[in-house]
């Protein structure tokens, strides 16, 4: 488990190579990994009551970058994705000083109270209360949620550490791998048969966590079979959904699918509203990023996640507020979706329909990510332009 | 100002005398022991190892720091006392008003000793307390007895059942939410409690009103964002019946008293047939936006999940309103419906016949009367089997009959069985959350690698979710880091989920070495021998073989381990007790 967990990290492209240290315990406590980090994990699992502690480098240091870039009595940050704003609700900040006498006893400490941590020096480091899995899925949720923070902070403040741009210019020229459709292969729709049904949403879970569009714990993917559903579970891993996929009759005559995706009344009202036969939704950082920009100044509404009622365009693809499960993403969503194809939810992700089968719905989410990349860009370099002239 | 600074007062009742006093809780108690479970089951120290029907056995019924506050699903309070079925030390938290008007009426507990002369009923207010002759309520339904009584606020009241003695008798609240399983009414009846009433008009204050509001939106957006709570096939939807299904589909539902896990009829009382059949309507315990009660178009409560599945597939009956008629019979009757179902199934079994729809609700009738039969089946599944010359036809751990979970399908729920405290209890360590709901991770059901130390955690968060006093289904949701949250604002002292755990865990450990001392060992942290023997109902690509007995034991010794404990299961030393506030 400890091995697959490591894997996995390595897969998602979010630590660096070698930089990880992983701690689980049962009657005994057992540690691997970089020497450092394991230790320090086991450390701080040792005080906690866990199943397992990652501790690992991210392979961006943007985490690390929030955290300088924080005023100095700042004890966490903030980013308002649905991630965070959900399941992590703040990530707490370790600075060097608070780690320089006993640096597991301040980790676990704040370990105590939220699910993962940056660590000044360090990296992040999570737990997993109920399994290691859980551990390597909160590591996962602050990366993310770093990820797409630090994307709005540099458009909005640019750079201001020392290397800052730099490693910057790294991440969009070496990091950043294009993105694209091309290569996999997608069966026609439209599909009739469960197993080939089954087959095929396995295999695009699998390529979107291998281009990136989502970790490999977050989204949800479905196919609409005559009256019934075809869906992910809720907490899979679409890399892995094998066994993970509820068929849920459209008439709700069995409650089976207790166990499906929160998103499932979002996907059942999709279908009902585009008459489409796939729907893919995924959490690529970069669309997430850019549909919590707004431009719209002395707006009235505060919590413009969930309650803004407007849809904006971010070239072809409506962008609308909702939250996740029984929020009003499901309602928000089906209206805009039909047209487009696609459609991006605030904070949260894209949503991505195919008419006959996955390959459009997969194409979908890879152009709307590219577009998103593609003006993110644009703005930056513009903002930097203006910058370097204000110089 | 520190909520939990704030005084709070227990009421204390000596039925013997009539005499009662109100006496302010150490707040030392409150902090190590929160309230509710916890704080109960303090207050038996020293009382532990009386007869669960000795006048001076304690009865406590304590809420939670929480409970009159805002905080979704806190509306509640334990009951804690030692069981006549089980012989533990035995605590059931329930629903409805009762809790939060217990509160509004100045008390935060309510500790019962002594044996009245003559039926009474306690009525507290906040203006006072007084207690109430019952002598014209005693052998009266619950449903009458809760009418006589309503015009004094909550009731929470016993039944024919807790009069007469039935091991696995209910207290019942007013609303339809029951103390159960372990037989608290009998404790009750034997004291010639016939009920307690509870009104007030206190507002609990919020210390730290922001943290609180901040909390609390965290926690109802984690319910939002969970398709157990509110999904559209969630139990806010189709109640705890919305577990019929899937069950079904995983191949675990206890059927004909567990020889198979597949009862082909299920869906005859499935959420979605009860919704049809009896237009049910949503309900909730006071203030909580889960709502899972149901009730039917004319008002009466429609049964849970256990309920269904233990007087439908584990006797083999389909008849969705024949189930229902037995819900309302053990309601009124102030019965525990899962051991009632679960004694009649081992039953069946050993004189070869499961009892037929229409034989139910006069047998439940007479189990509450002890008459005839009755009499023998009012002493639960493990004596009813062992007085036939067949004990292993008790599906029951500590003579706790199990619920409708089989834990052939899944491993961590055959440990959970094993070392709850309280016997055969679903709600300990609740690991179905993880092993069958993915709540809050998926764990692997079929596996051992993890479950010691994932139960130690779970029995741990869950005692202190208990001491809350929270709603377990709230957990499927959020954890404690949101309710720790909600309890640092109420209170303005910080806490965290781990200082949270380490309270369960003193919690649960001084349930143990009650346990301990009342002739509780290892050789009780077991299952019936047929999981190990007997394989379940496999098919449609799940095998469900015996449980392996050799690995069972295994994991137990490490859960052993973990805990501190001997790998007998005792403890290292006597002094646990004396070290504890």
């Amino acid at each position: 488990m400890i091995a697959k967990t490591a894997e996995k990290l390595y897969r998602d492209c979010s630590v660096v190579q070698g930089r990880v240290g992983i701690a689980a315990q049962d009657d005994v406590m057992l540690s691997e990994g970089a020497p450092d980090l394991s230790r320090l994990a086991a450390d701080v699992l040792s005080r906690l009551s866990c199943l397992g502690v990652v501790a690992a480098s991210p392979s961006l240091p943007f985490a690390s970058y929030l955290l300088r870039r924080s005023n100095a009595d700042a004890k966490a940050i903030v980013p308002l994705d649905t991630e965070t704003r959900t399941f992590l609700h703040d990530i707490p900040i370790v600075r060097r000083e608070e780690l320089s006498r006993d640096p597991a006893g301040a980790i676990a400490a704040h370990l105590s109270k939220r699910k993962g941590v940056i660590a000044e020096g360090v990296g992040i480091v999570a737990s997993g209360p109920v399994t290691l899995e859980q551990a390597y899925i909160h590591y996962s949720s602050v990366f993310h949620a770093a990820f797409v923070k630090y994307l709005l902070d540099a458009l909005q403040a640019g750079f201001v550490l020392p290397g800052e741009a730099e490693a910057f210019r790294s991440f969009r020229d070496t990091f950043l791998q294009p993105l694209t459709a091309e290569g996999l292969p997608f069966r026609p729709g439209p599909l009739d048969a469960p197993e080939e049904v089954l087959a095929e949403i396995r295999a695009v879970g699998r390529y979107t966590v291998l281009r990136g569009l989502v970790d490999s714990f977050f989204g949800n993917i479905s196919y609409r079979v005559g009256d019934t559903i075809f869906i992910s579970q809720t907490a899979a891993s679409l890399d892995e959904l094998a066994g993970c996929i509820d068929p849920v009759p459209t008439d709700n005559r069995s409650t089976t699918g207790i166990t499906a995706s929160s998103e499932l009344l979002a996907h059942r009202r999709i279908y009902e509203a585009t008459g489409a036969r796939a729907i893919l939704h995924g959490h690529p950082k970069f669309a997430v990023a850019m549909s919590m920009l707004c431009d719209v100044k002395d707006c009235p509404v505060k919590d413009c996640w969930k309650d803004c009622t407007r849809v904006r365009m971010l070239g072809d693809t409506p962008i609308v507020a909702g939250e996740i499960g029984a929020g009003g993403l499901a309602v928000r969503v089906p209206p805009v979706i039909g047209g487009p194809g696609k459609a991006i939810v605030y904070g949260h992700g894209v949503f991505a329909i195919g008419r006959d089968g996955f390959e459009e719905a997969f194409r979908s989410m890879v152009d709307v990510e590219n577009r998103c990349r593609e003006e993110y860009f644009r703005r930056l370099d513009a903002r930097t332009e203006r910058q370097s002239k204000s110089e | 100002m520190s909520g939990m600074s704030l005084r709070q007062y227990m009421l204390v009742v000596d039925l013997s005398s009539g005499r009662m006093r109100r006496e302010e809780i150490p707040p030392e108690l409150l902090r190590a022991y929160l309230g509710g479970r916890g704080l109960g089951v303090r207050l038996l120290r020293g009382r532990h190892t009386l007869s669960p029907f000795d006048p001076a056995m304690p009865v406590v019924f304590a809420v939670g720091p929480l409970c009159g506050t805002p905080a979704p699903t806190s509306a509640r309070l334990s009951v804690v006392s030692r069981s006549p079925l089980t012989g533990t030390v035995y605590d059931c938290s329930a629903g409805g008003r009762f809790a939060w008007r217990l509160r509004a009426a100045g008390l935060f507990a309510i500790l019962i000793e002594g044996k009245s002369p003559r039926p009474v009923a306690l009525a507290v207010s906040s203006a006072g307390e007084e207690l109430l002759p019952a002598d014209a309520l005693w052998g009266k339904g619950v449903g009458e007895t809760v009418r006589a009584l309503s015009d004094r606020g909550s009731v929470a009241t016993i039944g024919p059942a807790g009069e007469n003695g039935v091991l696995f008798s209910n207290i019942l609240m007013g609303e339809g939410n029951a103390v159960g399983r372990g037989g608290l009414g009998a404790v009750l009846g034997r004291k010639n409690l016939k009920a307690v009433t509870v009104d007030g008009d206190l507002r609990i204050p919020v210390a730290d009103r922001e943290r609180f509001d901040r909390a609390r939106a965290d926690v109802l957006r984690l319910f939002r964002a969970s398709p157990v709570i509110f999904g559209e096939l969630g139990i806010s939807e189709y109640g705890t019946p919305a577990l019929v299904d899937l069950m079904r589909q995983r191949r675990m539902a206890p059927t004909e008293n567990f020889r198979r896990t597949v009862f082909e009829d299920s869906s005859a009382y499935s959420g979605p047939a009860i919704r049809a059949a009896y237009g049910a309507k949503k309900e909730g315990c006071y203030g909580c936006p889960i709502r899972c009660k149901k009730r039917a178009s004319d008002e009466r409560p429609l049964p849970e999940y256990e309920t269904v599945s233990h007087f439908g597939a584990l006797n083999a009956i389909s008849d969705l309103h024949s189930i229902v008629r037995s819900n309302d019979a053990c309601n009124d009757l102030g019965m525990d419906t899962i051991s009632a179902a679960a004694t009649l199934s081992a039953w069946g079994e050993a004189r070869g016949r499961f009892p037929a729809a229409e034989e139910i609700g006069p047998l439940l009738h007479d189990i509450a009367h002890r008459r005839g039969e009755g009499d023998l089946l009012a002493e639960g599944s493990r004596r009813v089997a062992e007085a036939l010359g067949k004990p292993e036809l008790s599906m029951s751990v500590k003579s706790l009959e199990l619920p409708a979970y089989d834990p052939r399908g899944a491993y961590g729920m055959a440990l959970a069985y094993a070392t709850s405290n309280r016997g055969g209890c679903h709600l300990r360590a609740y690991p179905i959350s993880h092993e069958i709901l993915r709540k809050p991770v998926a764990s692997d059901r079929f596996s051992f690698s993890g479950k010691a130390r994932m139960i130690k955690i779970a029995e741990d968060t869950n005692a202190a979710v208990d001491s809350l006093v929270a709603c377990k289904f709230a957990f499927f949701g959020a954890s404690l880091e949101e309710y720790a949250e909600l309890l640092s604002g109420v209170t303005g002292e910080p806490r965290t989920p781990q200082g949270l755990k380490e309270i369960g865990e003193r919690i649960w450990l001084t349930e143990r070495f009650y346990n301990a001392r009342n002739g509780f060992t290892r050789a009780d942290d077991d299952l019936p021998t047929r999981f190990f023997t007997e394989a379940g109902s496999s098919g449609e690509g799940i095998d469900v073989p015996p449980i392996d007995r050799a690995r069972f034991g295994e994991e137990l010794t490490k859960y052993y381990r973990i805990r501190g404990l001997r790998d007998d299961g005792s403890f290292p030393d006597d002094g646990f007790l004396e070290r504890q506030p």
